[in-house]
């Protein structure tokens, strides 16, 4: 993330255009690589140091990169390099204690050290240092006085990245900026999106999202909680941090409002033509969950008799406003005939915390009226009947992949109980 | 029924309809209304005897001792009435140097309850702290909240950046909130956080309420009106110390002169060829920029404008006129301020004398100000942490390096050796180099007193 001064923008016909560096750009690859080894070969070498190299990298490269804004693009690398970096402290002795006891000793001289030994008999800066050499068996102690200071730390560590993710990064950060000053956000999603994933980070930050559904997909409003009693921006960092989250996905169109130099503009941005890059790892699940899905959907293509249920696999959302989420299941199953929907949910491999917050919101769509069947591997050691009451729903149980036939039955179920409670 | 809950910084209701402010939030579901709406909506449910259950407020009673004895000066105490009369809402405008952190302490002890502070640096964050240490360090924990400190208390420090960003987090654990040079408040970012706070109670201090923005309407919505008001003049004489200005010029060696007399060359021949001025930092970059793209004479031209700025902040005679202050003032608790923290370390390291940046951890900073207070250290030297209101007592001496060109720096600089000290008269030495740009700075920021 860059700081606020480091993010440049320009204003065309009223639509912001985030500052980019082509990453096909020699000179700019030219200055990131620099930018880079400047780093690389100071690991071992004082933060000092290394700020002054950069300092002189602004003046030198910058200019000749873009005369204008040369410094703060340097300057905006530089900092992006910063995450990568791991500092050290320089010694394991406590410059604390040294120099505290410098202090007292020279305070308790009845004059100011002086600096050279004199004819006369008083106490000089050099007896000073060599008592405190003394006490504590350290060779220089003037040199260490202030040895946890952040400039004499030392670089331990550096990821050094290739040039190119290194400007590749910048853009997502430069685009990240200008929402920094945004009030909302407005994200539209079609059936390639993946909503699960956007609605893991609409919790994670702590956002709060309005949705409707369109033509495509669906539309959501992002802010937070203080955005109703007028436009703030607080939340634009929030709104910033967001972004990579979505760019681990496809089939968005988003836009914000955005005061740019006093000035109202409007960011607007889609997956694809935007050309960033997310460096966010995004969450963890996935993996085995995901090949029982695509196992059970071919399975359910080769199946012969589906009992006139369809399966649909795009992005159904089930909007849970209180919790500030919503339930995003895997598939949704449509009757062809009486219209019929029930949704599929295949609980994967989790943790038990992350399994208790799901079922929550299994329950918590069933009380909506939403009907949802919940499917669980037998490895997650829980029966059908405990299962389904905990989601209150229905619920199969599955050994290694998850057949149709089992769905279907349930399913039958589901419209029996449904035809029960219609009588 | 009507029960409250605090969320993200806002009041939520649920069961009956709320009365005003609260709207219908349809994104959740649910009745919400700004936090800073928390004293009038509990008000409003008391008086129309509306059944209702507070889950918001988690603040905690403290009973608060002040070890430090401090009998409030008359107008402080008249300040205090004045917030208590008005429902313990307010701002209280006095002077720098006159006290503002004792009327907040004060109002702290009498009230007793859950408190958090917002201060505009980190400088006063670490001062804050130090001074409720002292006060209520017996009783209570002081807790910290920005600068890299994440300790949340029922008495906290924290900084309006900080409070911008986590109110939203603790905004319901206290009823007092103290905003200390509240004049930052109506800022556009920061004017949000009261609205994220709970707080019935609230007391601003600052010595100029007015902000040329015009900002200042606000205050009385974000803090409440100013109930109280001191100026300098009406409390000069009898508690605000007289002192003398000395100004001494510093002749640079005739080594430096001669180095600084090239290096001026180049870089003045220079301005000229390109028809460059340098009158504000703007004029620096954009002198950077002609010159490091310049072909002819472009790098000669940056490295002697280095090079003479070098020699104007390093100049030798500095340094030994500084020794022979030092000397001079051994006895006479003396503190030295400088442009920049490098100075700071590198002079600390040469005289061996403490050394306070915003750099310096808070326990430290309260441990050197303390035993400079006590007289175990005799001088300290500070950078410009030791601006706006920060607090040093009974500085004898103080001694200017270079300072940077700001009138209200000078003037709140000055306040802090301006403290009452019985019979003493403070002095202020303020060391410039002759023959460089500094004379110039130094002129300006007399200015004030013509």
């Amino acid at each position: 993330m860059l700081r606020s001064e480091h993010v440049m923008a320009r204003i065309f016909r009223g639509n912001l255009i985030p500052h980019r560096l082509p990453p096909e750009d020699g000179r700019a690859v030219e200055v990131a690589e620099t930018l880079c080894e400047l780093y690389a070969v100071h690991v071992g070498r004082e933060r000092s140091s290394l700020e002054e190299e950069i300092v002189r990298a602004e003046e030198e490269l910058g200019p000749r990169l873009d005369p204008r804004r040369g410094f703060r693009i340097v300057r905006a690398l530089a900092k992006l390099l910063e995450e990568r970096a791991e500092w050290v402290s320089p010694t394991t002795a406590d410059p604390y204690t040294i120099r505290t006891r410098i202090f007292e000793l020279a305070s308790s001289l009845p004059e100011l050290p002086a600096a050279e030994p004199g004819l006369l008999d008083t106490a000089s800066r050099d007896d000073i240092l060599s008592q405190v050499a003394r006490e504590t068996g350290l060779e220089n102690p003037a040199s260490l006085m202030y040895a946890d200071r952040q400039s004499a730390q030392l670089l331990g560590e550096f990821y050094k990245p290739a040039p190119q993710e290194l400007i590749g990064r910048y853009n997502v950060a430069q685009t990240q900026g200008v929402l920094y000053s945004a009030r909302d956000l407005v994200v539209d999603l079609d059936g390639r999106a993946d909503a699960r994933l956007v609605f893991h980070y609409v919790k994670l930050l702590g956002l709060i999202y309005r949705l409707q559904t369109t033509e495509t997909g669906y539309r959501l409003y992002l802010d937070g909680p203080l955005s109703i009693f007028g436009g703030t921006r607080k939340y634009g960092l929030r709104l910033a941090k967001f972004l990579p989250g979505l760019l681990l996905t496809e089939g968005w169109e988003l836009s914000a409002d955005v005061i740019w130099k006093g000035r109202e503009t409007r960011l607007e941005m889609d997956s694809e033509t935007c050309g960033l890059l997310s460096h966010y790892a995004g969450p963890k699940e996935a993996g085995e969950e995901e090949e029982v899905r695509e196992a059970f959907q071919r399975a359910w293509e080769r199946a012969k008799e589906t009992g006139g249920w369809r399966l649909e696999t795009g992005s159904y959302i089930l909007p849970l406003p209180e919790l500030k989420t919503a339930l995003v299941p895997d598939f949704m199953l449509e009757h062809t005939e009486t219209g019929e929907r029930v949704y599929l949910e295949i609980l994967g491999f989790w943790s038990e915390r992350h399994l208790i917050e799901r079922v929550s919101l299994l329950r918590e769509a069933a009380k909506r009226g939403y009907r949802v069947l919940v499917a669980a591997s037998e490895k997650l050691g829980t029966s059908p009947d405990s299962l389904s009451e905990a989601a209150q729903g229905p619920a199969v149980v599955f050994k290694g992949r998850l057949n149709p036939n089992a769905v279907l039955e349930k399913l039958d179920a589901v419209q029996d109980s449904s035809r029960a409670t219609a009588q | 029924m009507i029960e409250l809950f605090y969320e993200s910084g806002t009041l939520v209701a649920s069961g009956d309809r709320p009365p005003e402010p609260f709207v219908w939030d349809k994104r959740t579901r649910q009745w919400r209304a700004p936090a800073s709406a928390y004293r009038q909506s509990v008000l409003a449910l008391r008086e129309s005897d509306t059944p209702h259950e507070d889950h918001a407020a988690r603040f905690e009673k403290l009973s608060l001792e002040s070890r430090i004895s401090m009998e409030p000066r008359p107008y402080q105490r008249e300040a205090l009435a004045a917030w208590r009369r008005n429902g313990l809402r307010g701002v209280v405008v006095l002077p720098t140097g006159a006290g503002k952190t004792a009327v907040a302490v004060n109002a702290m002890e009498r009230l007793g309850r859950s408190t958090l502070v917002v201060v505009p640096t980190l400088a006063l964050l670490k001062q804050w702290y130090s001074v409720l240490s002292d006060a209520f360090g017996g009783s209570a924990t002081i807790g910290l909240l920005g600068g890299g400190y994440h300790e949340i208390t029922p008495l906290t420090v924290t900084t309006y950046d900080s409070a911008y960003i986590h109110a939203e987090r603790y905004g319901n654990l206290f009823a007092l909130v103290v905003y200390d040079e509240v004049h930052h408040l109506p800022a556009e970012k920061y004017a949000v956080i009261p609205q994220m706070l709970i707080s019935p109670y609230t007391l601003g201090l600052t010595a100029t309420p007015e902000r040329p923005d015009g900002g200042h309407a606000l205050l009385p919505e974000l803090v409440g009106k100013v109930i109280y008001r001191r100026s300098a003049e009406d409390l000069a004489g009898s508690y605000l110390a007289p002192y003398e200005l000395v100004r001494i010029p510093v002749e640079l060696t005739a080594h430096e002169r001669f180095e600084y007399a090239q290096a001026d060359a180049v870089y003045r021949d220079f301005l000229r060829k390109h028809q460059l001025r340098m009158r504000s930092p703007e004029d620096w970059q954009r002198f950077i920029l002609v010159a490091s793209t310049s072909h002819s004479g472009g790098r000669e031209a940056l490295l002697a404008a280095r090079r003479r700025r070098e020699i104007q902040n390093l100049a030798m005679r500095k340094g030994v006129t500084l020794e022979n202050l030092l000397k001079k003032h051994w006895d006479d608790r003396c503190i030295v301020f400088t442009k920049s923290v490098e100075e700071v370390y590198a002079l600390s390291q040469r005289f061996l004398i403490p050394g306070i940046t915003y750099e310096t951890p808070a326990r430290e900073r309260k441990e050197i100000l303390d035993r400079f207070r006590e007289g175990r250290y005799r001088a300290i030297i500070a950078s410009d942490v030791l601006n706006e209101g920060v607090d040093v007592p009974d500085a004898g001496v103080a001694i200017i390096l270079a300072g940077s060109a700001s009138h209200r720096e000078y003037v709140q600089r000055l306040g802090r050796i301006l403290r009452p000290r019985d019979g003493k008269r403070a002095v202020l030495y303020e060391l410039v180099t002759t023959a460089t740009g500094e004379e110039f700075t130094s002129r300006r920021r007399r200015e004030v007193f013509a």
